[in-house]
Formats: structure tokens, sequence, C-alpha cells
């Protein structure tokens, strides 16, 4: 089911965005839209530079206790292993404590949700971060160092294994509901949720203007939600001669006769909005929705039914 | 008979109050009674999102599941009868965002660890049994192809055993260069036995575990390949060492860790072929669902697989050389064995609470 205001945000926010339903407990559909890779990749830059920041934090006090050269080996190795640990449980803690968002998500506005529109299981955080050690972390740690090793020379074994992890890490580009492995094995997907906020109702009580219903029956929904967004956008110069502009073509379309006074085109533009509505949303409880102004009326009953 | 659709054309009803017409819109009407209660499950929301459930008040916290679902009705209504685009797109985002906060994860980490090492992990084990005999046969396969290979020519060592790992060993080994270095090495002392422990847990076994697991994504073939190359290198020293007849003591120097490091190997490999089965046998549903349905019994497979790496590390950097009696060694590893099996047979039997 495609609504008519997905359309007429497509056709306003120019670039698809890639929507997919999930359905409620309740069982009502609700429409998401998936994260885009480059807010995926800018929240994951956020959440590294947290996790180095507090890894740092953590590896100064050791390493000025346990002495840069003295007992190297200790502190390395306690450093390797608190990072692990801390990069580890920094996700998971993060995707439980806020409900499926990490303090990188949470900036880019990015949340971590069931694909089936169920609860979010803390199994299946666990699920999705571990795999990021094989996605992200193993293939970077050794692209890091070239695969070279200590002795100098370039390990073979250590590269191929690298490019062939990065195959895993490019999984996202590669579906179509843009899950990476750890999405796949958990039964999750990322979404963007950005806040919307609920604007005053355009509608408007008097009316100066009385249209027809053949005058009406000129537009559909689709043109009915521009015309919203265009009333809803801040007054200036620009929006002013974009309104006068629609104006002179509806009264063309719908052959107004008298010719509307340009102080009173916002009004005019309103009204003609609030009865199109009205119009239009009785329509469309008697089963007759117009989606836009080129589609036909449907009859109720086939007329070769009998 | 079909009741024929007349075709009036009416003017649009105008009520006239007071002289002026006015047009009264059914959504408009709908809007006004609703909204109030928008703007509070609006208001909830944003603490929740804030500073989580626990922050509201009991009141507050009754209320929010009433509003949510007078909210997820309103979308239903409002999608059958208006057009306001800005109203569909707010209580299609509210709608969402109190979900979310509806249906969150209510664990708290503390809880969900502990019902995870409780339940989850043995149930996860036991479900997987097929897969944890299929991954121990690879494992098996590999042991005794390395074994008989590098029996009958001891140059497949330094083929199936990568550098970093043999530490020095090899064909030119001599069975007291064995004997004194390796089985009964003196005790290094704690310094050098948690270097060794952290070494081990995370230059080796850790990448090679979770890329088992990992690559259970590769419908399962990168998975088997990888535990056949482990038992290559597994059967690849207990020839060296039988060649210089050492093999008992070598299998009790082994078992000490072993016991646990090589079970480890077994859970991150029957984690991969669970992932690996749901994908190439998907049943009744697609793959991708399947998939996300059982996808979460591997990766606690894998999450025990890390804990078990994990006790591996100590007995191997702290206690193989602390132990120097070979039967004593055969002791402690096959208890510890025997402790692995006990728990994930017998924990977490009982009716969830």
């Amino acid at each position: 089911m495609t609504l008519v205001h997905e359309r007429t945000s497509q056709f306003l926010e120019g670039g698809r965005q890639e929507r997919r339903q999930i359905v409620t407990p309740e069982g009502v559909p609700i429409t998401v839209s998936l994260a885009d890779h480059g807010a995926r990749v800018t929240a994951f830059v956020i959440d590294l530079f947290i996790w180095l920041l507090l890894t740092l934090a953590i590896y100064i006090p050791i390493f000025s206790v346990v002495g840069y050269t003295g007992g190297n080996r200790i502190a390395v190795s306690i450093a390797l292993f608190i990072g692990f640990i801390v990069r580890n449980m920094y996700f998971v803690y993060f995707e439980l404590a806020w409900r499926g968002a990490t303090p990188g998500k949470r900036l880019v506005g990015l949340r971590v949700i069931d694909r089936s529109g169920g609860p979010l299981q803390p199994s299946a955080v666990i699920a999705r971060n571990l795999t990021r050690e094989v996605e992200a972390f193993i293939p970077f740690g050794i692209l890091m160092t070239w695969g070279k090793t200590a002795q100098g020379f370039v390990d073979w074994e250590q590269l191929s294994i690298a490019l062939w992890l990065l195959f895993f890490s490019a999984l996202p580009l590669i579906n179509r509901d843009r899950m990476r492995g750890g999405d796949l094995i958990a039964g999750t997907m990322l979404i963007s949720l950005p806040k919307r906020a609920l604007l005053s109702d355009l509608v408007e009580k008097t009316a100066k203007f009385i249209f027809t219903e053949q005058q009406l029956r000129a537009y559909g929904a689709f043109e009915l939600q521009v015309l919203e967004e265009l009333l809803r956008r801040p007054d200036s110069a620009d929006s002013t001669r974009v309104l006068n502009e629609v104006c002179e073509k509806i009264c063309r379309k719908i052959e107004w006769a008298t010719p509307v006074p340009p102080n009173d085109t916002a009004m005019f533009l309103r009204e003609f909005y609030t009865a199109e509505r009205a119009f239009l949303e009785r329509e469309q409880l008697y089963g007759k929705a117009r989606e836009d102004k080129f589609s036909k009326p449907k009859p109720l009953v086939d007329p070769n039914s009998d | 008979m079909t009741p024929s659709v007349p075709q009036i054309d009416l003017p649009i009803p105008h009520t006239s109050i007071a002289g002026k017409p006015e047009l009264v819109l059914k959504s408009s009407q709908f809007r006004k009674g609703r909204e109030e209660g928008w703007l509070e499950l609006e208001r909830l929301v944003a603490v929740v999102e804030r500073q989580g459930v626990r922050s509201l008040t009991l009141d507050e916290l009754q209320r929010l599941p009433i509003l949510y679902r007078a909210a997820l009705s309103s979308l239903s209504v409002a999608r059958t009868i208006a057009l306001d685009r800005n109203l569909l797109l707010y209580l299609e985002n509210l709608a969402l965002r109190a979900f979310l906060a509806v249906y969150g994860p209510r664990v708290s980490a503390l809880t969900g660890l502990r019902e995870f090492f409780r339940r989850d992990l043995p149930h996860a084990v036991r479900t997987a049994r097929w897969h944890i005999l299929i991954a121990a046969l690879a494992l098996l396969v590999g042991t005794l192809a390395g074994l008989m290979l590098t029996l009958q020519d001891e140059a497949w060592f330094s083929a199936f055993v990568p550098s970093g790992l043999s530490g020095a060993r090899g064909p030119a080994s001599t069975r007291a260069d064995l004997l004194n270095k390796e089985i009964f090495a003196p005790w290094p002392g704690a310094v050098e036995a948690f270097g060794v422990f952290a070494n081990v847990l995370f230059s080796h076994n850790s990448l090679i575990g979770i890329m088992t697991f990992g690559l259970g994504l590769a419908v399962g073939i990168p998975t088997i390949m990888l535990t056949i190359y482990q038992g290559l290198t597994l059967g690849a020293f207990i020839a060296l060492h039988y060649n210089r007849d050492l093999t008992i003591e070598f299998l009790g120097w082994l078992s000490i860790h072993g016991a646990t490091e090589l079970s480890a190997l077994i859970m991150f490999a029957a984690g991969g072929l669970v992932i690996a089965e749901k994908i190439l046998f998907p049943g009744l549903y697609s793959r991708v669902e399947n998939l996300a349905m059982h996808g979460r019994l591997a990766a606690q497979m894998a999450v025990g697989g890390i804990l078990m790496l994990f006790v591996a590390a100590i007995l191997e950097g702290g206690f193989r050389q602390l132990v120097q009696s070979t039967p004593l060694r055969f002791a402690i590893g096959f208890g510890i064995g025997a402790l692995w099996l006990a728990y994930f047979c017998l924990s977490g039997r009982t009716e969830r609470r």
C-alpha cells in the first residue's frame, strides 16, 4: 500500500527514502525509513571516537603505574584486554540501556529495531554486536599495519583474511534492507528516527470564497498536500512569489472568474485548501479517493458484473 | 441487480453560523478531540528517550501504554479520514517513537547476563547438539589427517603450524628440547604467565574463533575449513611428539587447557554451522527471516565460546606450568572438561520464572 502522503514526501524531499513497514504487536502497520549509509558511518565513527577516548582514559593510568618500558608486556596485555572488553560492552550496554541507540546513533538520529516489530531482545543486541568484531575491528586492525608482521615482511595470510572479511563489511551495500551481517543474524535493522512536530491545522473557519464541487474536482490528494506544504512555508519574498504563481494557476484551472486581489492571495489559497480538503476527505470516506488530478472516478460496482 | 450510483452535483455542505458560512471537516474535529492526548504522549516519550522509563512517575507509567494505544488507533483512523500530511507524518512518527519506548528492551544488563549464563547458553548448546557433533567430527578429521601426514614426513609440520604458533618447535627439535622447554618448562612467574595469557587469548584463538563463527554466513564452508585446519595443527603437534616418544606427556600438557580450548573452538564452529544451516535450509520461511529467528542461538554459542577461551587462557597461562605431573594434568584437564559437560547438560532445565 503506497500512501499518498509518502508520494508527496518523495516529491518534495527529492531523493527516494527507502521505507519499510513493521507491524506492532497491536496489529497496526507503521512505516519506518531505513538509515542511510552515510548516517550509519557517521554514527559508527562517533562511537569509535568515544570508545577510543574511553580506552585511552583507562590506558593512561595503567601505563603510568606499570611503566611503559619496564613491564611493557603486561601493560600491552592489559591494554589489549581492556580494549576488547570495552568495545564489545560499549555497544551492547548502550543498545540495551538506551533502547537501541548508542551515543553515536542517538546523535545522528538512528535506532536499532526488531525487524518483525517485536521487542528488541538482549540476545539480539549481543548477536549483532559480536559480529562487529569480524566485520570491522579485525579487518581494520590488520589493514592498519598493512599485514606487516613484527619482522617486517608482508603477511599474505593476514591480508587475504582482511580482504575476505571486508566483503562482509560491504554487506549493507548489497542488500535491499541495508543490513550488515550482525543485523542479518540478530533479525534487527537500523532506522532513522527524526522527531516531527505537530504543526497547526491549516483549516480556515470563515469562508469568504465559495467553490463548487465541479471546481474542486480539478485536483487530488497529491496536489492538496503539495499546496499544504507551500502554505506551511515561512513568509518570505520568495514564498509570496510562489504562492502568487500557484494562485494564478489554480484560478486558471478551476476557471475562477473574478481576479483575486494580491492581498488576498494567502487567504484565497487557505480557503481553497480547506474546501478542497473537505471535498476530498468526504469523497475518500465514500470510497472514492482521488489520488491526484489524473485519477478517474472509479465506478463502485463493475458495470459488466450482471 | 446493481444499484446505480447517482452522480449528483451538490455544493459542499456549509453550516451557517451567524450568517457566515462555515466548513466542518471531520478530520479537524477528530484532531481537536485527540490532540491533547498526543501531545501528552509526546512529552512522556521524550522523557523516556532522554532519561529512561525509570524516570517516569507511577502515574505517568500507567498513562504511557494507554496513550500509546490511543495514538495507534488515531493513526489508523487518520489514515482513512485525514489528508493533512503534517498530521499523518506526525502521528506515524509519534506512534513509532512511542512503540519503541513501550516495547524497548526491559532487562537490565545484569539480569540479562545472569539469565544468559543460567539458561540461555546451556539451552543453546543443547539445541545445537548435532552442529556440535559435526564440528567435533571436522576437528577430529583434521587431527587425524595432520597426524598421519606429519608422521610420514615431518616437513608437513611447518606447513600446518604457522611460525607464530610453533614457538621454535619443529622437525629440528630434539626430545630433550621438547621435554625441558615445553612440556616441563619451569613456571615463568606471574608476569610472564600473564603475558602468555593475554597473547594466547587475543592474538590467535579469539581471532580464529570469531572468524569461524562469523564466516558461517558464507554457508559454512570456511567454518568447516578453519575447523579442519585447527585439527591439522593439532595433529601435526601430536605427530611431532609421537616421533619423539612423548605422546602421553604431550597429551597431558595439552589437556590441562586443551579440553576447554578445543571445546571453545567447537562451540564457535557449531555456532557458524547453525547460521549456515539456517541460510541453506530455510524451510517454510525466507532465508533472511529464518536466519533472524535462529541467529540469536548461534550468537549465544559464540559468547559461550569466548567465555571458554577466557578460562582456557587462564589455565594455560597460569596453571599449566605450575602443575608438573602428567597424571595430575590429565585429572585437571578432564575434570574441567567434565564440569563444562555437566554445566551444558544440566543447567537451566527448570521452567523459566
